[in-house]
Formats: structure tokens, sequence, C-alpha cells
């Protein structure tokens, strides 16, 4: 029985709700219908399964599904694991440790743009400073982009490169909300240093290393313009991943495979999120 | 400080200026070269110092599209940010305050917002549909779109630690709903609410892959996308491809200079559960 | 000035009923306290009445006029909040001034008003600070100056004292008072705390588990106890309630009289507390249990010594069981 009007009426959330709507949602849902359809955003003719087939039958899609996979999990592992180290380096009060954070933070906010442009410079086979300097110690450098077996995995190093500011920054949080009565409890014990990051520092700090695992491996499937900046996919499609196959599909008009592609890296997601979210959730520390 | 703090203080200054610094130096120095001596590659000091020659040149570039690309990428932030000002913080008081069924369905909403890709080509159908494809307010709305979550659940847990009794204390001095919202809870937001500024200005200043597929076109160019389209159009002059990069960096870097404890603040939220 | 009136007011949250039909008439400038412990619905009651809880069922009436179902802001009360409920980011006289802006009154008519509730309230030097700048006390006019300036038919005050330190508290209690002889309006205060009960109310609705217990000046609370639960609750030290015929026996602690040589129930001294005007004393017997004795004074038995105690003529209550 509901005779006064409510202070916090439903109409403040109707102009998010109209643009999220629009926007997003209806794209979403549209995306089934037109991933079973050859289309031209004009007509759309159902082919059913077609788009699908296509998409595990050409070998380049399939890398590119591969690839999205190594990618993700690769940028994603090594940045909990370098961001864990480096937050504990960054709280054990060394010297200039305000700056170091920062400096190691400020890529997060630079365009992803430039420092694949800038990449691509330092990394160039012949002129590039990187394999300038392995020259000067003997060390024939290798074509880091453009050598098909390795261009992924460069292209994962400037991401990490990149990123792990900001997986840093989330377990310089986490550290903080640990109550230093655990390391005094456990020195009391007689824990070493090494004792005390294994059995205190990385039960406790469980929920940053849940975001950041999620927050990077969510970002490493759906990563598309550092790729786009550096490698374009290529050669080939040796760096290809489902983002950059779905531009590329998109560009060449093939509109019904490109929003396939976007439902398998939706399904993906989800596949991969869901299920991590849920055992990472269940076994969390209860404090 | 004890002596190894200090020694690994200095080794980890010595490794983050080589892998951190030097990249930034080297795009510095690419663009105040001279077209031949950049087109080397080499980490060397410039033989000669050409900063305002090449600035000038990158922004004369193709009739001052550098210019119309900092006022485009401008105007879409400014815009896409006071958009999710407003509308985040009103969904997310709605969401603190107001418990209820629909409350899950938010959720839903948002929870996919955070989670699931932008199905683009559909996105382009519903755009050109509505006359919105390749328009500067079409970008506006769909970064207030996938930057909703976002602001909706950093204004959540924020507004959960204003006291209720604000509400209703103004709710007794006559205040209708919405001027409840913007006289009392709005202005007490202040502080989430710069760090939302900042960390989504930032993100939608920064964007390329959206620009890319609903701002295409040579009237709407974006600061990134002037960059990408730079790096093929200048495959001989490295010297203003950087200065270009040089340009797009100084931005961010101002602001992380200025709201330094603000960004700390909105990015570490993604790891505040609740 | 004006009245209140509840006619069968109930509430429900879900399953659980917390306001179980309340009638209650409140005079027209009434000093009236709800006093309980926590959860025994007097802040559910007072919301009720101010509009920020729906009713159930029942009828809220204020100056004659039904108000169940209107907003808060349509039934001429005004609210005194626990936290005091202040705007962080507006002054004093933002704050005091704010709901007679948002009515859009005249720039200098808000202003008269606010100078005329501060000047009662000698809250004239701290018109230009923000609420975090003030002291506990001075937080506390704010927020009844706010409540002032609206000319409210009804105040409702929650626990506004809870927040306060002992000493500041007393002083206070005595403004308040002071304030509602000033002001002649009906006031409608809702306090855990039976000292608060005592000292500042017309009338006390001792409430227990969502219904009334009792109604009635503080002394008739003291004097005539309708229920052991009233008994219990008003007066300190307690009052001693021992079962008894299937009913309860009840008598204040300043009604024993403590003897050393002969009296109606014996026992040992297990623990004194000396407060020097006045001593408890607790005496383990054996008919009655732990008996609470209050003396006047600082001279009483030592520990383990053994007393009596003997009820005065007349002071010994017997409550029937329900």
């Amino acid at each position: 029985m509901i005779r006064q009007k409510s202070p916090y009426p439903y109409w403040f959330v109707l102009p998010a709700a109209v643009v999220f709507v629009t926007l997003f949602l209806v794209p979403t849902l549209a995306s089934l219908w037109f991933s079973l359809t050859r289309w031209d955003l004009f007509t759309a003719h159902f082919i059913g399964l077609d788009n699908y087939r296509q998409f595990f039958k050409e070998p380049f899609l399939i890398q590119g599904l591969g690839n999205t996979l190594v990618y993700a999990v690769l940028t994603s592992v090594s940045k909990s694991v370098l961001g864990l180290l480096l937050a504990v380096l960054l709280t054990s009060g060394i010297l200039w440790q305000g700056f170091l954070r920062a400096v190691v933070f400020f890529p997060v906010l630079v365009s992803t743009i430039g420092i694949g442009i800038t990449f691509a410079a330092l990394m160039h086979p012949t002129k590039g400073a990187i394999n300038v300097a392995l020259a000067w110690v003997g060390i024939d450098g290798p074509a880091w982009l453009s050598d098909p077996a390795l261009a992924l995995y460069s292209v994962a190093f400037i991401d990490l490169w990149k990123g792990v500011g900001l997986a840093t920054l989330i377990y310089i949080a986490g550290l903080a909300a640990i109550s230093p009565d655990y390391y005094e409890a456990a020195r009391i014990d007689g824990a070493t240093r090494l004792q005390q990051f294994w059995r205190v520092t990385v039960p406790l700090v469980r929920p940053a290393t849940v975001t950041v695992v999620t927050l990077s491996l969510i970002g490493g499937l759906r990563s598309f313009d550092i790729i786009w900046a550096t490698t374009k996919g290529g050669p080939g499609f040796a760096s290809d991943v489902l983002a950059s196959v779905i531009y590329k599909q998109y560009q060449a008009g093939f509109y019904g495979l490109a929003t396939a592609g976007n439902v398998i890296l939706f399904a993906l997601i989800a596949l991969i999120i869901l299920p991590l979210t849920w055992w990472l959730n269940k076994r969390e520390v209860d404090l | 400080m004890k002596p190894h703090q200090r020694n690994a203080g200095l080794a980890a200054l010595a490794v983050a200026f080589v892998v951190f610094i030097l990249p930034f130096l080297f795009t510095f120095l690419m663009a105040v070269k001279t077209k031949k001596e950049a087109a080397l590659f080499l980490f060397s000091w410039p033989s000669e110092w050409q900063f305002w020659a090449n600035l000038t040149e990158v922004v004369k570039a193709r009739n001052y599209m550098l210019l119309l690309a900092y006022f485009n990428s401008t105007l879409i932030t400014l815009a896409a940010v006071s958009g999710l000002v407003v509308m985040g913080a009103m969904v997310g008081y709605v969401l603190q305050r107001r418990a209820s069924g629909w409350n899950r369905l938010i959720y839903a909403g948002v929870l996919m917002g955070l989670m699931v890709p932008p199905a683009v080509v559909p996105t382009i159908w519903v755009l050109q549909g509505l006359g919105l494809f390749k328009t500067i307010h079409g970008m506006v709305l769909i970064q207030i779109a996938y930057g909703l979550s976002f602001s909706i659940l950093l204004y959540r847990s924020f507004i959960g630690t204003i006291p209720r009794d604000l509400d209703e204390a103004a709710r007794i001095d006559g205040a209708r709903p919405w001027e409840i919202f913007f006289r009392v809870i709005l202005p007490l937001l202040k502080p989430v609410t710069v760090t939302l500024i900042v960390v989504q200005s930032i993100a939608i200043f920064n964007d390329f892959t959206n620009p890319l597929y609903y701002l295409p076109g040579k009237e709407n160019v974006t600061v990134q996308l002037t960059l990408f389209n730079f790096q093929t159009q200048f495959q001989s002059q490295f010297n203003l491809l950087f200065m270009n990069i040089l340009l797009v960096t100084i931005p961010p870097l101002l602001v992380f200079i200025f709201f330094n404890r603000q960004i700390v603040a909105g990015m570490t939220a993604g790891g505040v559960k609740g | 000035m004006s009245s209140v009136i509840l006619k069968n007011l109930k509430k429900s949250f879900g399953a659980v009923g917390v306001i179980k039909g309340i009638d209650l008439l409140i005079e027209p400038g009434e000093f009236c306290v709800f006093v309980g412990p926590s959860g025994c619905g007097k802040s559910t009651l007072l919301r009720l009445i101010a509009g920020l809880e729906e009713a159930s069922s029942g009828v809220i009436e204020i100056a004659g006029r039904e108000v169940t179902d209107a907003e808060p802001s349509e039934r001429g009360i005004a609210m005194v909040f626990q936290s005091y409920a202040l705007y962080p980011h507006l002054t004093v006289r933002e704050n005091i001034g704010f709901g007679l802006s948002l009515a859009r009154l005249p720039k200098a008519e808000i202003a008269a008003k606010v100078q005329a509730a501060a000047e009662i309230l000698q809250l004239g030097p701290l018109l230009d600070r923000k609420p975090k700048a003030l002291s506990g006390g001075q937080r506390q006019r704010v927020a009844i100056g706010r409540a002032m300036v609206r000319d409210p038919k009804v105040f409702l005050l929650d626990e506004p004292l809870s927040n306060l330190d002992a000493a500041l508290r007393a002083q206070m209690r005595m403004e308040l008072t002071d304030l509602h002889r000033k002001l002649g309006a009906t006031m409608i205060y809702v306090t855990h705390d039976q000292v608060e009960a005592m000292t500042m109310a017309d009338k006390i609705v001792v409430l227990n588990g969502g219904r009334i217990e009792q109604v009635g000046s503080p002394m008739e609370l003291y004097n005539a106890p309708v229920s052991p639960f009233v008994a219990g609750f008003i007066g300190s030290p307690k009052m001693n309630l021992v079962p008894r015929d299937g009913g309860t026996f009840g008598i204040r602690p300043e009604h024993l009289d403590l003897s050393t040589s002969a009296g109606l129930w014996e026992g040992t001294v297990r623990h004194v507390e000396r407060l020097g005007a006045e001593s408890i004393l607790y005496l383990a017997t054996q008919e009655m249990g732990e008996l609470t004795i209050r003396i006047q004074g600082q001279d009483c038995p030592a520990l383990g010594a053994r007393a009596f105690a003997t009820p005065q003529p007349g002071r010994a209550f017997h409550f029937q069981a329900a």
C-alpha cells in the first residue's frame, strides 16, 4: 500500500537507463540475431550458424581465438605477479618511494596509440634502441614485432609495461589494508621475511588479487588498440586477436561475421570470468 | 631510512629509469630532432634542436587538423564526463537508498556494462537508425553508455557513507526529491566527483577504439585518431610523429601532476568491494 | 499550540510488527516524552508522526487535521535528529534558512527569521561557520534553530542529547526546558534515558514491545506504576522486583530501611557503592534474593556483615500477573 511518494523516485534512473539500453543493451541483444545473418547494415539475410561455422573453419580466425587466450593469460598473470612484487617493494619504505610509484603508474594514463608507436620504433629490428643496446653486449636482437613467432609476445610485453602500474596501485591499496599486527605476530612466531610474504601477504592480499586478475583478464581478452597501434595483427595473422579480427571483418564489410566474432568474444569472457570470479570469491579468506 | 632501504631504492631508481623513463625521453628526443636525424631512430642527443619548428609544423599539418582534433576530443570529454557525473550519481543514489526488486536488474546491467564487450556493428546500426552515427553527440552518448557502470559503482559506495538523516532532514525542510539530490546530496559528493572527472576524462580523451568505429571521417577527428592516421602519413617524418605523441602525452601528464591523489583513489576504487 | 492524536496506529516491516496499535492524545503545548528500552518502537513512532515512515494502519492527526498520508513537509512538524543531520556543505546561516529558501521566501524575510532564531539560541557569532567547525552543543543548537524557523506546530526530537557528554547533557536539558517554556510549542521527545524523561516531561509515554505500557506525569509513573516493567524502568537505582504469589512484589531502594539489629528480611552485605551523599547497598537475603537499598550518607555496615531490611509502610507494590 504505497500512498506517499518515495523520496528516491525511479525516474532518477531513467536518463541513464535510456542511454544504456539504447546504445549498449539493444546492440548487445541485436548482435545475437545479426550474427546469424549475412548483413550489409540495411538488409539482413538469415543464414543460420554459417558465420560461426566459418569462424571455426578459417585457420586464421581460430588462430585469433588462440592468440586471444594466450595474450589474456600472459598479460594477466604477469601483471598480477609483477604488480604484487612491485607493490611490496614500493611499500617497504625505500628511497624515493613516492616518485617510483608515480613513475611506474604514469604509463597507465598515457595514450595507448602513442605508446604503441614509441615501442614500434624502440623495437625496430635494425635501428631500434633495444636491439642497438643488445648489439653492444654482443647479442643479435630478434625482430620483435615482425617475427611471427615473437610478435604476440612482444605486444603482450608492451601491454604489461603500460598496465603493470595499475596492478601495482591496486596491490598497494590491498597491502595497506593488512594490519601490521599480522606481521608482528608472524615475527614473534619466528617467520622469516620470505615466510611472511608467502604465509601472510599472499593470503591476506587476496581481495586485491581477485580484482587485478579479473580486471586484467577482461582487459586482455578485449585488447585491441595496443595491437592495432603496433602490428595490426601481423605479420600475417600472427598477432591477431578476436578484437582485431572483428575490426578487420568489419572493414571488409562482413558485418554478420564481425558480429559473430563479437558474440564469440562475449561468450569467451563470460565462460572464463564468471566461473573464475565464483571460484576466487568462494575461496576468499574470512577475516 | 636504513641502508638496505637506500640501496634498494637506488637500484629500483636505476631500473625504473631504464624501463620507464627512457622510452619517454626517447619520445621527447625524437620530437625535437630534424627529419633526417629522427629517421635514424638513434637514442642520441639531437644535434640540432627543432622544438618550435616541429611543433608548428605538426599543428599546421593537414590544415590544422590537430587543433580540430583537440577541440573535438575536449568537447566529447567534457560533455560525456558531465553526463556521467549527473547520471551516475542519480542511479547510484537510488540504488544505494532504495531497496527493491529493481535493484537486482540494475546491478545486472551494471555488471554487464563492466564485463561485456560492446557489439560494435549492431551499435553502428542503432546509431545510424537514430541519426547519431559519425556525430559528436552520438560519440558523447556512447562514452556515457560505456562509462556508466564504473560511475554508478563509484557513487553508490560513496553515497553509502552519507547519513540518511540528511535526506530526511531535507524532506522535513520541504525539499522535493530532485531538491534533496541536487541541493544536498550532489554537493556532498564533491570528492568522489573530482575523482570520477579525472579518471573518466583521461579514459575518454585517450580512447581510440570507439572513435575508430563510431566517428570515422575527417570532420570529426579526435586526438587519438589523428595520431594514428599521422602514423601512415608521416611515414618519413618521425620527428613530427613523435612531436604529436608528445602533445598527446602532455594533458594526462598535467592531470597526473595536479590530481595524483584523486586518480589513485579512483583507480583503487575498483578494488574496493561492496 | 497544537494537539497530536494517534488512533490505533500500527506499523509493520514485512511480517514484523513494530508498532502494535497505539492510541494517544498529546495536549497542545505539552512536552511529551516517549521512553523505553531500545527496540521498543519509540523512534519508529516518532518517525510515523514525522511522516518519514508510512503507517500500516491507523490515523494521525496534528492540530485537528488528519495527516496520516501527508508528506513530512506538509504536517507542520520540525524534527531534531540524534545526529543533528546538519548539511555539512552549508554554513550555519544556510542550514537554518534551508527550508525557507526551498519555500522561495524573500531573502530579507529569511534573513530576519534566521536572525531571530539565532538570537534566542545565542548562535549569532557562529552564523558563517560550517558545522564541522562547531562543538557538539553548538551543533545541537543549530539543529534546534533549523527546526524553529519553520514555525512548526509540533517539534519532534529524536534522542537529541545522546551524543553529548554528561555535563553538557545536563545543561542542554535545562536549555530545552527553557526553550519549551519560551516557545510554548508542543514537543515530542524520544529518549531511552529515564532521567531525561523524568526531568523534562509534562507527560511520559512508556513504550514496550510496540505498545504503550503507561501514560502519565513523571510523578504518577513513579508513585503508581501499573506494571513491573514501568516500575523497573522509572527510578534509579531500579526498583527491587521479586516474584511472589504468582505476581510480582516491588519496593524501591529508597523505601527500604536498614538495620543491623532487627528487621523483616535478614541477609549479608554483598556489595556497597558509596556515592558521598548517599550509598547503595546490596543485601543478599534468604527470603527476597538480592535487595538494593539506598541509604542517606556514608555510614553503612561492612562487607559480609549481617543486616536487616524493612519496607516502609504503604510503599510496596503488588503487581498481578497479566
